[in-house]
């Protein structure tokens, strides 16, 4: 893997970057962490970053523009702008400390002269200064400030000048006139900075806009000179002091890149937040320490975290898109003995729903990039076989037991085929069979009973993936390449993204265009809960809708539509927590019960105790109420289901493979199947390891009791059976669980 | 607890003892005393031990 595979997919995630005031500000000051100490009241920090970043801020509180203003958030929920100025003053005013940072930095030998004691030569000189390199300022006047001498405020800006200078070293030539370079021979770097209408020496025409170079190499020139404002010039000052220590230290000058102006208008989703007028200073000129707090604290922080603020998963790992991208790339490197990795629960715990991608503002996929890392996890050898291996059985059985095809009973090909997804006719065989009914009678329909490859895809198992999708492929060719009508989002995303050769359709949007058909029953107010596969797709959303309200039901909406309702990348066995506060959540999104399309959905919010219905449920007036299958009975289901299909279309009577477990009768109690059911144990696991180990006598005893256990390793898992015998082939089952550790039978 | 009954191999009709056992994991080793058979070495495995400590080390090795 390389590091850009890994971060492409959240590359242009901007979290952590500057708010949009910053990209206007012409020093890029952090406003943000500015204001978010200023709520606080922490005075000194705030100066001290104010002043690292506009150097001289008494000048910046009096004279700056604020163009951050016409960028604050704050206006896009009809608010006035922060009063950042106000603001700077207020913290210049209470900082307890304004004393300059000195830093225990060697002195430098070059020599530095600056022509112009100016605002923009004064910021290039300190930086440079504080940095250790000898300054000297020239200055024809007889003092510094340039321009701002004539300023009625220029008292105050000497004064912070002052301050600025205080402990720094610096020689002034006040009354000074250069009228040639070649009078400054000795200096390593010449920075001018003569102010509007200065003297250019020739230079301005050569001048480099983003380097403050010159044709002369060690010359550099910016400022007021330059026909840039009073701010912009004390931002070149300082911009001028990089590039000229580069030049000193590097022999080649270099500056930091422009940041990107159009940045300033990169604003985020402030809905739903309340209104907070500007705060009045109560003397009118300053604000006290309370006001400013006040006023600070109207800033939103603006910093864009929209994926995490939707999503289980992000909020619970606590990881930006960005950082996931950097530990996706790591993970991969790292030697699980040598260095841990740090993303493999994470990886596992997506949902794969896309939400992540649709609320971000530039379409960053954090679910992409953890199916990305899922794979590249398969193809190294470092998944955890455990987490996906029950859903690999199911899909393996979906496409060889459960599977069949056959175009409409007397033809070989058709036009239009049923693609019902392996979930539908397992979750209740009534809504395959009444769909299939119903498009083989209507539209002369064929069938594909077999799985879309979601469970391969979830688990990064691509090259299965693609067998899998071939075999499709081939069926769909055979058949004459039929439309095939979905009855499952998911199936039709997968094979929309997969095998877009094919064409397809939505069982429900035919539902809804039939005139012929009443829906009834379901719930007089309900709430249709769209799977996340459904997502950008109006138009099933909307035939599923036509539906309910056919069947009379009033409907709302949800606040957030297409979230996934937990079962979605196959998080269960990952992180069975977060899977719970996922199914959770969306069963409580709405107090009304639910209208499902997605047979995943249905049995996740049944097993909440979510009232709910399949619209299918409504379309053949069907007991929405029929309870959720254990996974036995989804197995038994899907085979019921291809026995009376096969028989239908093609009068061949399907006998499902038998083995020598199938007579074993067990007697389980209720809460023990639904255990089992949460585990993925089925009973015919616990078949299998009863007559294995009754074959080997591999079994344990306690004879007092009666009672027997017996293990059985398959896959992943080992599984464990505590056992009575009742009978000949007759077993009652008091426990039942599994570990994924090995152990081993010899010393 | 499982462990503290007394236990006998359904093969070998003799008592379960403590023993020294080798686990392994996604590549990784270990060695825990469980119940098991002094004379064809079969291993018992409680629900305690397979829900509690084990589930934890598995965890721990899957995290890694």
């Amino acid at each position: 893997m390389r590091l850009e595979e890994a971060t492409a997919h959240v590359a242009r995630c901007f979290n952590g970057e500057p708010a949009s005031c910053t990209y206007a500000c012409p020093f890029g000051l952090d406003i943000r962490a500015l204001l978010e100490k200023v709520s606080k009241g922490r005075w000194t920090p705030a100066y001290k970053l104010l002043r690292n970043a506009v150097v001289f801020p008494a000048v910046v509180g009096a004279l700056c523009e604020q163009p951050c203003r016409a960028h604050c958030q704050r206006t896009q929920v009809g608010d006035e702008a922060l009063a950042i100025r106000d603001l700077e003053v207020a913290c210049s005013g209470w900082a307890k400390s304004r004393k300059a940072e000195l830093f225990v930095i060697p002195p430098k030998t070059q020599r530095v002269a600056v022509l112009g004691a100016g605002p923009a030569g004064l910021a290039c000189a300190i930086c440079l200064a504080q940095n250790k390199f000898r300054i000297t300022l020239f200055d024809q006047a007889s003092g510094w400030g340039g321009s701002l001498r004539q300023h009625p405020g220029f008292a105050g800006f000497a004064a912070d000048f002052s301050l600025q200078f205080t402990g720094v070293d610096a020689e002034f030539r006040y009354g000074t006139e250069i009228r040639s370079l070649a009078e400054l021979g000795e200096y390593d770097a010449i920075y001018v900075a003569t102010g509007k209408d200065g003297a250019d020496f020739g230079l301005l025409g050569s001048w480099d806009r983003n380097l403050l170079s010159t044709s002369d190499p060690k010359v550099f020139l910016g400022g007021e000179l330059s026909g840039a404002s009073l701010m912009a010039s004390m931002a070149m000052g300082k911009d001028a002091s990089r590039t000229i220590e580069s030049f000193l230290l590097a022999g080649k000058a270099s500056g930091k890149p422009a940041s990107d102006r159009s940045h300033c208008e990169r604003y985020l989703d402030h809905d739903g937040a309340g209104h907070s007028p500007l705060v009045p200073k109560s003397d009118g000129r300053v604000y006290t320490e309370d006001e400013a707090k006040a006023e600070a604290a109207r800033c939103f922080q603006c910093d864009c975290a929209a994926c995490e603020a939707g999503c289980e998963m992000l909020k619970r790992f606590r990881k930006k898109p960005l950082r996931i991208g950097m530990e996706v790339y790591t993970d991969a490197m790292a030697s699980s003995v040598i260095s841990p990795r740090t993303m493999t629960r994470e990886t596992y715990s997506c949902n794969l729903c896309g939400h992540c991608k649709a609320v971000c503002p530039v379409a960053a996929d954090v679910g992409a990039l953890l199916q990305f890392s899922r794979a590249d996890r398969v193809d190294q050898g470092k998944q955890v076989p455990a987490l996906h291996d029950y859903w690999l059985r199911e899909m393996d059985f979906n496409a060889t037991e459960g599977a069949f095809s056959a175009a409409p009973k007397g033809s070989r090909t058709c036009t239009l085929a049923f693609f019902p997804g392996c979930k539908l006719g397992a979750a209740n065989p009534q809504h395959l069979l009444k769909a299939y009914d119903y498009l083989s009678e209507k539209h002369g329909a064929g069938i594909i009973l077999d799985c879309c490859g979601a469970p391969a895809y979830w688990a990064g198992e691509n090259q299965r993936l693609a067998a899998h999708l071939d075999g499709i492929r081939n069926h769909w060719r055979g058949m004459g390449r039929p439309t095939l009508v979905f009855a499952c989002a998911y199936c039709e995303k997968m094979l929309r993204q997969f095998l877009p050769e094919i064409p397809r359709l939505s069982l429900y949007e035919m539902l809804a265009e039939d005139e012929m058909l009443v829906p009834a029953g379901g719930f007089p107010e309900a709430t249709v809960f769209d799977p996340c596969a459904a997502r950008d797709d109006q138009g099933l959303e909307a035939a599923v809708r036509s539906l309910a309200r056919k069947a009379g039901a009033v409907l709302d909406e949800l606040p957030q539509a297409n979230r996934c309702c937990g079962f979605g990348g196959h998080i269960r066995l990952a992180n069975p927590e977060l899977y719970e506060e996922i199914a959770q959540h969306r069963a409580q999104a709405s107090e009304r019960p639910y209208i499902v399309y997605c047979a995943n959905c249905r049995e996740v919010f049944r097993l909440q105790g979510k009232p709910c219905a399949h619209v299918l449920d409504l379309v053949f007036s069907l007991d929405p109420d029929a309870p959720v299958p254990s996974l036995n009975q989804k197995k038994g289901n899907s085979l019921e289901v291809k026995k009376i299909i096969m028989e239908k279309s093609t009068d061949i009577h399907f006998i499902p493979e038998t083995h020598g477990w199938d007579g074993l009768k067990l007697v389980m109690a209720d809460a023990l199947v639904e255990a089992m059911d949460r585990k993925l144990i089925t009973a015919d696991d616990l078949r299998e390891a009863v007559w294995l180990a009754e074959q080997t006598s591999a079994t344990f005893l306690l004879p007092a009791e009666g009672v027997w256990q017996c293990s059985m390793v398959k896959d992943a898992l080992t599984y464990w059976v505590q056992y009575r015998i009742l009978g000949p082939h007759e077993y009652e089952v008091l426990d039942a669980y599994s570990h994924r550790m090995r152990f081993s039978r010899e010393d | 607890m499982d462990q503290d009954k007394n236990w006998k191999c359904g093969k070998c009709g003799v008592d379960l003892v403590p023993r020294k056992t080798s686990f392994s994991y996604l590549g990784r080793t270990f060695s825990h005393e469980v119940l098991r058979c002094p004379q064809c070495g079969n291993v018992l495995i409680p629900r305690e031990l397979a829900e509690g400590r084990m589930a934890e080390v598995e965890q721990q090795m899957e995290d890694k």
